[in-house]
């Protein structure tokens, strides 16, 4: 018995200074947000006066120090990431959920068609970007909220339909068929029997969905080159290549980014792995 | 789009030019250079991720470990950060005068250039790219060997002890073997995603210093996008995007077709 209890001490001793160790990186950044002006670039962790005033100039005032211009406020792009993030979601977990249940319970397409959405996201959104940006032109929606919130699913919508298809299958089949049998239409089974009994699979598609569209980097670099539409993301992008030695207003720039993704990220910790790699490890 | 020739900044609409493009690609010694980096990263990258990634999984599915949903949310961290923030975050990290040049020269070694190549040798740099998606992405295989560790059932390695199995031995072969068909999955999932990688390369290097950090998918954003490549032109962007297009659905295929069967997780 002493033995075992040795073996746990040292185990957990080992574990946590092991991630100790990997997560200083994020550490690092935090501990930088929160340094006055001329310690930025001092290596130590941190600071003996820590202040908010980072945190301030990003959020609300913008500028560096008194200095106007050289720094927007990003609430402007915190607002647009919200925006087009939530709706994304939104659309995707809606879009997902019917194709979900259609494969599943109707066979729409076959076996293959299942596969086919899969693969859809394993295709580096680079391939597609230049046919992206010519539609969206045509159609009026570049630099636009609304073309983002088009074209985002593109990534999405594999996630959430495997997503949902594995909710869905937890779903007894016999309730939905007594409610066919008791008059209700293909779409009031789907939406009043079906959905309701689905309700944690809806929200992680949801969750996760909205992680998805908060992250990505590449499609809005080229779909919303204005301050219109550009998400958190590319203006961070931006910014830190003209001003890359700011790493106060950087990292809490970073940190306010990282923050509601970290928190939803653990919210749905159980899900996660399998959402990452989706479908495949049951 | 790949049969024709097209630069916004010169002409006006899009011109056929037949097989040209394809002539480019041929003597294009650039194109080659990013497929070879896109690969080497991938090479470098995944197997120490698995390596890593098993251990750290082995880890935290111990049963002597204390915290341990503490410890997988503080796991999920590097995960769910953007991939920006991580590159702005290591920008700072490996910046000349940050903390871990710092942290080399209390120990007595040199600072290293992570983000130049002061003697022509591009390794540095790729190198350091390779840490950052390491660091990324080894999570996500621990969890998931964690996560099949636990599910596996117990009354195996219960009888396997009082048989007077070690530990070492109860995990190498049977613990192991349980999760090997995860191992491979993952695996060639993270083949596929190492080949996508973009946002770290745009945030650390920009594809440089000079070209030798730009894998191919940056390679195709240089020339079709910011026109600022020897070769832009969105018809030659086209054709090595179908290139790198054709790559990966060679793995894709390979994956769905080898290891995933559809029917028999949807309608078994």
């Amino acid at each position: 018995m002493k033995r075992e209890s040795l073996l746990a001490i040292m185990i957990t001793t080992v574990g946590w200074i092991i991630i100790m160790l990997y997560l200083l990186p994020f550490i690092w950044m935090v501990g930088t947000s929160f340094k006055p002006i001329g310690e930025w670039g001092v290596p130590i962790l941190l600071s003996q006066n820590p202040t908010l005033r980072n945190y301030a100039e990003v959020l609300i005032t913008g500028g560096i120090y008194g200095v106007r211009g050289h720094f927007p406020p990003i609430i402007k792009y915190l607002i647009n990431s919200l925006i087009v993030s939530i709706c994304v979601a939104f659309l995707t977990s809606f879009l997902g959920a019917m194709t979900g249940y259609a494969i599943l319970r109707h066979r729409v397409g076959g076996t293959g068609f299942a596969n086919w959405i899969l693969s859809l996201r394993m295709i580096p959104p680079v391939v597609v970007l230049y046919p992206l940006v010519v539609m969206t032109k045509t159609l009026a929606l570049h630099d636009t909220l609304g073309g983002l919130i088009l074209v985002y699913p593109l990534i999405t919508i594999p996630i959430a339909t495997w997503f949902m298809i594995g909710a869905f299958k937890s779903v007894p089949k016999e309730t939905e068929e007594a409610a066919l049998l008791d008059g209700c239409s293909e779409f009031q089974v789907f939406y009043k029997i079906a959905l309701p009994q689905a309700t944690t699979g809806l929200a992680t598609t949801f969750i996760f969905t909205f992680l998805f569209s908060w992250s990505e980097f590449l499609i809005p670099l080229l779909l919303a080159p204005s301050e219109r539409a550009m998400p958190l993301t590319v203006f961070a992008a931006y910014f830190s290549n003209q001003y890359g030695i700011l790493w106060g207003p950087l990292s809490a720039a970073g940190v306010i980014i990282s923050i509601p993704v970290i928190m939803l990220a653990v919210f749905i910790r159980k899900f996660i792995v399998r959402g990452l790699t989706m479908g495949f490890v049951r | 789009m790949i049969f024709q020739s097209f630069n916004p900044l010169i002409d006006i609409a899009p011109r056929f030019a037949g097989l040209r493009n394809f002539f480019v690609f041929i003597s294009d010694s650039e194109a080659h250079y990013a497929i070879m980096i896109m690969l080497l990263l991938t090479a470098i990258t995944t197997p120490i991720q698995l390596g890593l990634g098993i251990l750290f999984g082995i880890l935290l599915s111990s049963k002597y470990l204390h915290g341990k949903s503490i410890l997988t949310s503080l796991f999920i961290i590097p995960m769910s950060i953007p991939s920006v923030i991580i590159g702005l975050n290591w920008k700072m990290i490996f910046f000349t005068k940050g903390p871990l040049n710092a942290f080399l020269e209390s120990i007595g070694i040199s600072p290293q250039p992570w983000l130049s190549t002061p003697f022509g040798n591009p390794f540095n740099t790729i190198f350091s790219l390779a840490i950052l998606d390491i660091w990324q992405w080894t999570p996500l295989i621990a969890l998931a060997v964690a996560s099949g560790i636990e599910s596996a059932p117990t009354d195996v390695r219960e009888s396997a002890s009082l048989d007077g199995a070690s530990e070492i031995q109860i995990l190498r072969y049977i613990v192991l073997p349980m999760v090997k068909s995860i191992i491979i999955i993952i695996f060639i999932l993270r083949i596929i995603d190492s080949l996508k990688i973009f946002d770290i390369i745009y945030m650390l290097t920009f594809g440089g210093p000079g070209n030798v950090t730009t894998s191919l998918p940056f390679y195709i954003y240089k020339v079709g996008f910011t026109l600022t490549a020897a070769n832009a032109d969105l018809g030659y962007a086209s054709l090595l995007a179908v290139t790198l297009l054709f790559i990966a659905s060679m793995l894709i295929v390979f994956t769905l077709m080898r290891v995933f069967n559809v029917k028999k997780v949807l309608w078994e």
